[in-house]
């Protein structure tokens, strides 16, 4: 099996993320959404399981989806009530629009999070980041679990402590929640400082360059694959 | 009935290794218990599976002879109050008062009559009525360590499971936490301590349960 580069991946996800962005047609988009599905294919993703821990986020979208196909007036009328205008083929078209730009820019991301974060980040310090700012990202990769489970502890605490999250009044769950938010981000801050200052214990920022023991090395396919993706992609944006 | 009864539990994080192998015993609602063993051996997993936050691989929990799955987190802990190992998982409001208070706020057996003359009960008793209005994020471990003990000890709870409650309190401090476990037994409270201090537990337990991964012991 070829190893590729974590630089490859950064650069087909900037590619591939951009032209999600540019691309204002529906059947260009639809191009690059198969064309994503192919690259996660390629670089042996689980797109199955990945859409399944992203179920929350795909109903997100959906609600989006449909705001924006209500809100967005011309065209023909689908759906009208009298005089009013409910959904028209613009909307749906810029529904389905938003819903594919998202699943390229999910699967695409899911390009990244297929190599490990260590190597990305190695991957962008070789890319150029100053690498304080590369281990920032790591760091705050890092740190988004550590607040969810510093969350999840204060929730854990509060219904020991005998209050009835499911029974107390919306308002006042929504006020306890921000009430015990606070705390936890602080915490999590804190635990922030700690890793920094032990880090800088042992020379972090020290000098200006790093030494590292990953070596990374753009092999042929690394350079054949950028070049696949780009020729798709100008494919995709100039002539369909 | 017992307050707690443990049947048959067995506990693992991952499939290989039983953490908690095939373990029984019941606790009395009155009954002062101490709970020793090894590093590692699962004395905080047990706690967390009697307190419902972990759920048995095999066997049943009981509470007041209620299956533990079948009740919630807030249930358990309007009758059992749990002071964490750690404080820092415990104290989760923005300041010492409010932390005290919090259960009387969103509680719904506490009574809220009297409040505040417990409030400043405990917090004189645990020497913090000088950090009433301060953050808990400002108090040092040892003072935090008192105010989780505090706030579970405000509440009117039927049994206390204590999580190594010694740790980080000084020589004074530890004779307020005695003072409190024998103004507990005076009032016929239950209690569980998890400690590695076999000297404090036999002065303040009945009796001390060792934990090892083949099972439970009386000694």
């Amino acid at each position: 099996m070829i190893r590729i580069d974590p630089r490859t991946k950064i650069i087909i996800v900037i590619l591939i993320s951009s032209a999600a962005v540019i691309i204002k047609d529906i059947k260009s988009l639809i191009f690059l959404l198969f064309m994503t599905v192919l690259f996660c294919k390629l670089f042996t993703i689980p797109l199955l399981e990945s859409m399944k821990k992203l179920r929350k986020l795909w109903y997100f979208f959906f609600i989006l989806a449909l705001v924006q196909s209500l809100f967005t007036s011309g065209g023909d009328i689908i759906v009208g009530i009298g005089g009013f205008r409910i959904l028209t083929t613009v909307g749906l078209e810029s529904g389905i629009s938003i819903i594919i730009r998202m699943s390229i820019i999910i699967y695409s991301a899911l390009i990244i999070a297929s190599a490990p974060v260590l190597e990305v980040v190695y991957g962008l310090i070789a890319m150029g980041l100053p690498y304080e700012i590369a281990y920032m990202v790591l760091l705050s990769i890092k740190f988004l679990p550590l607040l969810k489970e510093e969350f999840a502890d204060s929730i854990v605490a509060v219904q020991l402590a005998g209050a009835h999250l499911d029974k107390i009044p919306f308002m006042q769950k929504l006020s306890l929640y921000t009430y015990i938010l606070m705390p936890s981000v602080i915490k999590a801050l804190l635990r922030a400082r700690c890793i920094s200052l032990s880090m800088e214990c042992r020379g972090f920022r020290a000098y200006q360059t790093r030494t590292s023991y990953c070596k990374l090395k753009m092999c042929k396919a690394d350079y054949l694959t950028i070049l696949a993706a780009s020729a798709a992609i100008f494919v995709i944006v100039f002539f369909i | 009935m017992s307050f707690y009864t443990i049947d048959s539990l067995t506990f693992s994080y991952n499939k290989a290794d039983a953490l908690i192998g095939n373990i029984s015993f019941n606790i009395e609602e009155n009954q002062h218990i101490g709970l020793i063993g090894s590093n590692g051996c699962g004395k905080t997993t047990l706690v967390k599976l009697m307190l419902g936050i972990l759920k048995p691989k095999v066997g049943e929990i009981y509470l007041e002879g209620s299956n533990i799955r079948g009740i919630s987190l807030s249930s358990v802990g309007e009758k059992v109050g749990f002071v964490f190992q750690n404080p820092d998982k415990q104290l989760f409001c923005p300041t010492v008062w409010e932390q005290m208070s919090f259960s009387y706020k969103y509680g719904s057996r506490n009574s809220k009559d009297g409040i505040n003359s417990n409030i400043n009960y405990y917090l004189e008793a645990f020497d913090l009525i000088k950090y009433k209005n301060s953050s808990t994020l400002e108090l040092s471990r040892g003072e935090k360590q008192r105010l989780a003990l505090a706030s579970v000890l405000s509440r009117n709870v039927k049994f206390i499971i204590l999580d190594e409650p010694t740790t980080g309190l000084d020589i004074l401090r530890r004779k307020q936490l005695e003072k409190c476990l024998l103004s507990l037994k005076e009032e016929d409270k239950g209690y569980m301590i998890i400690s590695h201090e076999a000297e404090f537990l036999t002065k303040y337990v009945d009796k001390i349960l060792r934990l090892r991964t083949e099972g439970v012991e009386y000694v």
